[in-house]
């Protein structure tokens, strides 16, 4: 598909590279629970680490073959040289793979900074104040290494431009509440896509653009059926144009990689690392944080504002933590109303055909 | 030495411990006591193997484990059909299969003795403190239930070395809260007295524990890896009580007496092995295959786990420091810096990685470990594939191809012509 969100996506070593040679440091790290507001604030371009669906060809030697695919393909990536741009890796303390990771990646990739970040599994006041005082650890360390300080002023700086770029993705989002929706579901995974890996204020000013000269109304294509897609990660944009090429016009989602992560917003004010604790913590959770409701919340409200007819609910095999809430997702959608595709994936090896019989399947039961 | 030994025809049967009929009894007693809680008013908290037994103990509540439940089914050979309704239900084939044959059994409403299976609990109480599924398999039986539950969080690092006084506070604070929880929701009354006593106990049964286990440093190792499995239930379930306290003086007795008089734990030690990390329920047997050719387990980090010195005249601090020191909280660095100490003092010959499927967990980083520990000391080593709950997964001819295949590696590494 043409579109310079999934391009810049498509490019994004390349692009880490050309950032390198212009002199500025790169820092790697996964999950949405990574300030990454402080990262920026260091003058450091925080990119999100991002598997592939090329095969396995030097995991397998750190890795056991159940373990999920996609934080295998990250590793993998980083041990073919593809991450060699990284000045440094930050691992927050999410689910058992990014518990088991840190010292694997530390041993073998050698990254001249690196952090494993403990995050805590709640979000009470004492939680928030526990992840402050790391926030402040966190940050000392940045100092340290980037050699530039972090005042309360760079830091709210740098949650403006977050806070900037999270409402510009959600007013993208939001076009799709209308019954024509300018942009199609394949153009907003893209738009997501490319948010993880370019710096926050040039993907800003990309959406800017964007908005101020939007495509007009499409007409519903063929009577395209309205889904969410839910579930955790997956970069597969041949997916996205499987569930269109079905029939299917993926309206919303709640991935890790989309409103999980862009809805949000961070207070700035006079105690910059509480608000990121607070911010980062209170936002809809991880199935690895407790309590897990708040994310069948967000869904429920995210099916029925968005009006979808389904949910295809794509989870990674191996997954424990979003597997375990899987049939409760499902039966509590189905109670609300929404059929549900259940999809174990991997983005190695996808097969094509089988997927798209499925969406056919579900998406002829919802017409 | 002797020379090498000939495959045996029989397969081998190592003599049990005296201290094993002792170990039967306090079996039968707790699930009698499980049994009967209700009728006794004490109220049946279901717990993760890493939550603090003792604050269920100071309540005088009987602590349940769904993980040594599915282990005991495993053993009774009824976890394959309990996994298999689980996965029927919609539950993912892969998932942890404590958990998997723990909700077979409840599905089913049938138990390891070909009974009804437990009662429900009262209480559910999930720690993060060992792995990320602990507390969404317990999310999953609180929905099933509908009973209170009590998730204490523990926001340690994994590439620590020392440990950070706020982790510390953090995970005090939640174990206070969640005694006052448990008071909450059973109506008894708190008593900080009572729960020193029982972290004084825990600390006895501790201290004990370790000294069996420095004492299989001993050439010959005087116990099996399999008394060691089953001789941990006290450690796990009773660890509070005073029986588990007689319990291990009992068995440090027996141990010591068999380490003065060089009594070894198979016939004839010819290599000494450490065990990474679950046993196999369903198959307690292979360890003693090992034994046909003199491979004896000398040490392990399993039970490390469930040992840990407190003090209790500083109850939740003592307990917060506790159960954030075990072997989880080391990235595969801190493990193998672990396993290096003990194979210096176990006179190590090799290690056998048991790759557990369904636990990503802790099988996750034996790839590394063991990389590490042949790197850095040359130490042999060898890895199956297997579940330590459901024994559709096990090739029994390929795992014992390639235990001969290993050992016939030690033999001519620690034995050369």
């Amino acid at each position: 598909m043409e579109s310079e969100f999934y391009d810049a996506y498509s490019k994004r070593h390349e692009l880490a590279e050309g950032w390198k040679q212009a002199g500025k440091r790169i820092i790697g790290y996964f999950c949405n629970y990574t300030p990454e507001e402080l990262i920026h604030a260091a003058g450091i371009i925080p990119v999100r680490l991002r598997g592939s669906s090329e095969n396995i060809a030097l995991a397998d030697a750190h890795l056991p073959t159940f373990c999920c695919s996609f934080i295998r393909s990250c590793l993998d990536q980083a041990l073919r040289g593809r991450y060699s741009y990284l000045d440094g890796v930050v691992i927050p303390k999410t689910c058992d793979m990014t518990r088991c990771l840190p010292g694997i990646w530390k041993r073998n990739m050698k990254p001249s900074y690196f952090r494993a970040l403990p995050v805590p599994g709640k979000s009470t006041d004492e939680a928030v104040d526990f992840f402050a005082h790391e926030m402040a650890l966190f940050k000392e360390s940045l100092e340290e290494y980037s050699g530039h300080k972090i005042d309360d002023e760079s830091l709210n700086k740098a949650i403006k431009v977050y806070n900037e770029n999270r409402a510009l993705v959600q007013e993208v989002h939001k076009l799709a509440l209308s019954d024509t929706p300018p942009l199609s579901g394949n153009e907003v995974f893209a738009i997501m896509l490319s948010g993880l890996i370019l710096p926050k204020d040039e993907h800003s000013a990309m959406l800017r653009k964007l908005l101020d000269n939007l495509p007009p109304a499409k007409e519903t294509a063929d009577g395209a059926v309205r889904l969410m897609i839910a579930g955790n990660t997956f970069e597969n944009m041949e997916l996205m144009q499987a569930i269109e090429e079905c029939g299917g016009n993926v309206v919303i989602d709640d991935l890790d990689i989309g409103t999980r992560y862009y809805w949000n917003h961070i207070e700035e004010g006079s105690e910059p690392l509480k608000a990121l604790a607070a911010g980062y913590l209170r936002r809809v959770p991880c199935p690895c944080k407790h309590p897990t409701q708040p994310r069948l919340e967000h869904m429920l409200k995210l099916a029925k504002d968005y009006r979808v007819k389904g949910v295809i609910l794509i989870n990674q095999k191996y997954c424990d933590t979003h597997l375990y809430d899987r049939p409760w997702l499902e039966s509590s959608l189905q109670q609300a109303g929404f059929p549900v595709l259940l999809v174990d994936h991997s983005d190695i090896g996808w097969v094509g055909g089988k997927f798209k019989t499925m969406v056919r399947a579900f998406i002829e039961m919802l017409e | 030495m002797e020379n090498k030994q000939e495959k045996p025809t029989a397969p081998f049967k190592p003599a049990r411990l005296a201290t094993s009929a002792a170990l039967g009894i306090l079996n039968e007693n707790y699930y009698n006591a499980l049994a009967s809680a209700k009728a006794d008013g004490k109220p049946v908290i279901w717990i993760t193997s890493m939550a603090p037994i003792e604050l269920i103990y100071a309540f005088d509540g009987i602590p349940f484990f769904p993980e040594n439940y599915a282990a005991l089914c495993s053993s009774r050979k009824v976890a394959a059909e309990f996994c298999e309704t689980a996965e029927g239900s919609g539950m993912s084939q892969g998932l942890c299969s404590y958990a998997l044959c723990m909700f077979g059994s409840i599905f089913e409403k049938r138990g390891a003795f070909g009974d009804e299976g437990v009662d429900e609990p009262d209480i559910l109480l999930a720690t993060e403190g060992a792995c990320a599924t602990h507390p969404k398999w317990w999310e999953a039986m609180q929905r099933h239930f509908n009973c209170p539950l009590i998730i204490i969080d523990a926001a340690y690092t994994v590439d620590g070395e020392t440990l950070p006084e706020h982790h510390k506070s953090y995970l005090a604070a939640e174990l206070e809260k969640a005694a006052y929880k448990i008071e909450e929701y059973t109506g008894k009354k708190f008593d900080i007295d009572r729960l020193r006593e029982v972290v004084s106990l825990s600390d006895q049964a501790s201290e004990l524990w370790d000294d069996i286990d420095d004492m299989r440093a001993a050439v010959p190792t005087p116990i099996t890896q399999i008394d060691v499995f089953t001789c941990l239930f006290a450690l796990v379930t009773l660890r509070g009580t005073k029986e588990a306290v007689e319990f291990y003086q009992q068995l440090r007795d027996e141990v010591k007496e068999r380490v003065d008089n060089g009594v070894g734990s198979i016939p004839n030690e010819r290599f000494r092995l450490i065990w990474d990390l679950f046993p196999i329920y369903h198959n307690m047997r292979l360890l003693n295959y090992f034994a046909e050719f003199g491979g004896a387990f000398v040490t392990d980090l399993y039970g490390n786990a469930f040992s840990g010195r407190v003090d209790s005249s500083d109850p939740f601090n003592s307990l917060a420091e506790r159960y954030l020191s075990f072997f989880m909280r080391s990235a595969s660095w801190g493990k193998s810096e672990l396993y290096k100490k003990r194979i210096e003092k176990y006179h190590v010959d090799g290690i056998v990685f048991h790759s557990n499927r369904c636990c990503r967990c802790f099988s996750a980083e034996q790839p590394e470990i063991s990389q590490i520990l042949r790197e850095e000391l040359r130490l042999p080593s060898m890895t199956f594939e297997a579940d330590m709950v459901d024994p559709r997964v096990f090739d029994d001819a390929q795992v014992k191809a390639r235990i001969e295949t290993f050992i016939e590696m030690l033999e001519s590494r620690k034995y050369p012509k």
